[in-house]
């Protein structure tokens, strides 16, 4: 295959793609028959507490995805290559996406229960100030159009603020046990078998779904890299393809493959 | 596309001071250098001419390794760009468009603490600072310098380094006759000492010292010749 | 140079520009005094309430001191591009991030000296109950926030940005210095609440973390 097709083919969803997200529909699917229907009552809060089963999987997404943030950021600051800053950021992207849908739905969960609509229970408060982070993070890619030094702005980031989150949640915990009687906490609901199956089920549909959108993020993420050689290719002389492949494949300042040195008038691709 | 020409007899002992292999640059998507490939041996006095934006200060950058290349790779002193930028970084001094200078710090203090960052006695300081014909003014802050005095401390602060290759970039930017004399003086000095200069500038007083000429246009070298068949922009 | 000895060179090159230059007495300190006047006139008279929770605002206005300074701290290294001359130099870029720590740690403990003996008055709280706590309390938080400040400071794309992205990031990051720092304050001026040990505890490991990363970091974000 010329190099030309094999980086459309590797730009247009791939067959394992779609059956990723085929994948992710039906066991989100599933997850949402047992959790409404084959899952009890419970004995406290009636139905209301099967916000949990959305709650729960959207929160492990988060931390999920910041710890990959996390990973990637390391690894790119070791490996300089960009694929690594690709990863980070559109798991970042997607965290602070589930993030807010934690958020969202622990304030929708406490209403009815605790009869409002915010309180300082340390977890919740510990995931607002990781979504801060993380929005910090999200804004310090936009600081630079460099990418590297953005990728590595972004990896410092990345970096501080998740080995800062043990450290929040401990210092809100401990600041809030001081005041409270123990009220139960969102999530500590007992749970009978069927509930942690159904919640086990959802956590697994979550993660399939968090694949799913990485998948398609990291491919969104090649065709920004695509848009940006293209761009370049006429002013350089080289075809995109080969731009993409010395910045990717060998991380800093590659040695260039052969260029097919191209006139400047015949650069004008379709 | 030329490769820059070099002196045939030169023995291969010796890695070249600056050896670029399809360096480009990019910012955003402006291109700055575009596949520079550059050839300079140790004890040339390079010059590098050409109209503003042609990309000059991004070669001696690049060079200096403050930027790194987006493609490309390269060597200076033999050692890699982009793995040893701490070792070039010993050896390399550019003094370029900006001064780095510490305004509210006096010219001595500046160039004490560039000594304390270089891993350099204080002990030259006064020297460096009477080369430059500053000592007049050495316990006075920066902030009341001249742009003259700011470049001649600049000067000063390389003189103190003594490195195997200076860049210089645009170094005779609103000097005095005597200034600009002070900074001919430092590259005459590099070149008795078989050290090597880069020296980028539009200005025409640079080219009686140098060994040979390089011309820039786009982002490109352009064209290169030997002293005196230097290519003017 | 020994990285010691760097580290000072650093922290004593920006204490000497700030001795001359007398930003942080002359801009930060009237800052955080206007902001302790505003939050009592905001709480109103209540001379219990503004008891209970001025060791909130005490923070917060190190808090905000601690913004500013770290910002100040960066704008010497921008007016001639200076910061490049730090990435260009062999010097360890960890000495660097440490000595920028201290020098900004230094000025705000100061500056908190003269805040705290401000509140002491503003709020009626009583500094006299365990002092030694309280020094330890401060003097582990502005390490903290120091070492948040000189990393994140370094974020040099252009003023514009960085004003708006600084405080953006240090805030969420520095809460467990915000909350550790104001329960120990709490207790250590009123006698009660609970353990001293443990919010100690919590600071140092706190300063532990942001130092052990920044250090390992810091030379990322100069390069390039």
């Amino acid at each position: 295959m010329r190099p030309a097709e094999r980086m459309m083919g590797r730009l247009a969803a791939r067959p394992g793609e779609r059956i990723l997200g085929w994948l992710a529909m039906g066991a989100l699917a599933a997850a949402a028959i047992m959790a409404l229907v084959v899952a009890p009552d419970d004995a406290q809060q009636g139905t209301v507490y099967r916000l949990m089963y959305v709650h729960v999987p959207s929160a492990w997404l988060a931390y999920l995805s910041f710890f990959v943030v996390f990973v990637a950021s390391i690894a790119f600051l070791k490996t300089g290559k960009i694929r690594w800053d690709r990863l980070a950021a559109s798991s970042a992207e997607i965290g602070v996406l589930f993030t807010a849908l934690t958020i969202v739905l622990g304030s929708v969960w406490g209403k009815p229960v605790w009869g409002t609509w915010w309180t300082w229970d340390p977890r919740l408060t510990t995931t607002a100030l990781m979504l801060l982070i993380y929005v910090g993070y999200l804004a310090v890619r936009k600081l630079s159009d460099n990418p590297r030094r953005r990728g590595r702005w972004a990896a410092v980031v990345g970096i501080v603020g998740f080995a800062d989150i043990p450290v929040v949640q401990l210092s809100v915990t401990w600041w809030r046990s001081l005041h409270q009687q123990p009220s139960f906490q969102l999530g500590h609901v007992t749970m009978a078998p069927i509930m942690t199956a159904t919640l086990l089920v959802a956590v697994a549909a979550f993660t399939l779904l968090y694949v799913y959108l990485m998948s398609l993020r990291l491919r969104v993420g090649r065709l920004e890299e695509r848009a940006v050689a293209t761009a370049l290719s006429p002013r350089l002389g080289q075809r995109p393809d080969a731009l993409i492949a010395e910045m990717d494949g060998a991380g800093q300042g590659s040695v260039a493959e052969p260029a097919e040195e191209l006139e400047p008038e015949a650069t004008r691709r379709a | 596309m030329l490769a820059a020409g070099r002196p045939a007899t030169q023995p291969p002992t010796d890695p070249p001071a600056v050896s670029l292999a399809g360096v480009t640059r990019v910012f955003g998507v402006v291109p700055a250098l575009v596949r520079v490939d550059l050839s300079v041996e140790r004890g040339e006095i390079l010059l590098v001419s050409g109209p503003n934006g042609a990309g000059k200060s991004t070669l001696l950058r690049v060079v200096a390794t403050a930027i790194s290349p987006t493609y490309g790779c390269g060597s200076v002193l033999g050692l890699d760009l982009l793995r040893d930028r701490d070792q070039v970084r010993r050896r390399v001094e550019l003094v370029g468009h900006r001064t780095r200078l510490y305004e509210d710090l006096t010219a001595q203090e500046n160039l004490r603490f560039a000594c304390d960052m270089h891993g350099l006695g204080r002990s030259g300081v006064p020297t460096a600072l009477e080369r430059v014909g500053l000592v007049d003014v050495a316990g006075e802050r920066v902030r009341t310098f001249s742009q003259g005095m700011r470049q001649r401390l600049a000067v000063a602060r390389a003189l103190l380094r003594s490195p195997e290759l200076l860049l210089l970039d645009e170094p005779y930017a609103g000097l005095d006759a005597e200034a600009r004399h002070i900074v001919d003086d430092a590259v005459r000095s590099m070149r008795s000492e078989g050290r090597t200069v880069m020296l980028a500038t539009h200005d025409v007083a640079g080219p009686d010292l140098a060994t040979r000429t390089v011309a820039m246009e786009s982002g490109r070298i352009a064209g290169s010749g030997s002293f005196p068949e230097r290519i003017l922009s | 140079m020994t990285f010691l000895r760097q580290s000072a060179a650093v922290a004593g090159k920006d204490l000497r520009i700030e001795v001359r230059g007398r930003y942080a007495l002359g801009a930060v300190l009237p800052f955080a005094a206007t902001l302790l006047v505003a939050f009592g006139l905001s709480l109103g008279p209540d001379r219990v309430l503004l008891q209970r929770t001025a060791p909130g605002l005490l923070w917060l206005a190190v808090l905000f001191a601690a913004v500013l300074a770290s910002r100040r701290a960066y704008e010497s290294e921008s007016e001639d591009g200076a910061l490049e001359g730090l990435l260009l130099a062999p010097v360890d870029k960890a000495a660097v991030y440490l000595g920028k720590a201290a020098a900004v740690a230094a000025q705000l403990l100061v500056l908190e000296v003269i805040v705290m003996t401000l509140v002491s008055a503003l709020f009626s709280l009583s500094l006299g109950g365990n002092l030694p706590a309280l020094a330890a309390a401060f003097v582990l938080g502005t390490t903290g926030l120091a070492g948040v400040g000189a990393l994140f400071g370094a974020l040099d794309a252009s003023a514009r940005a960085r004003e708006a992205v600084f405080p953006l990031l240090v805030l969420p990051l520095a809460t467990p210095v915000l909350v550790a720092g104001v329960k120990a304050t709490a207790i250590a001026t009123s006698g009660t609440g609970g353990t001293l040990g443990s919010w100690i505890g919590l600071l140092v490991a706190f300063d532990l973390m942001i130092l052990a990363a920044g250090t390992l970091v810091y030379g990322y974000l100069l390069e390039d």
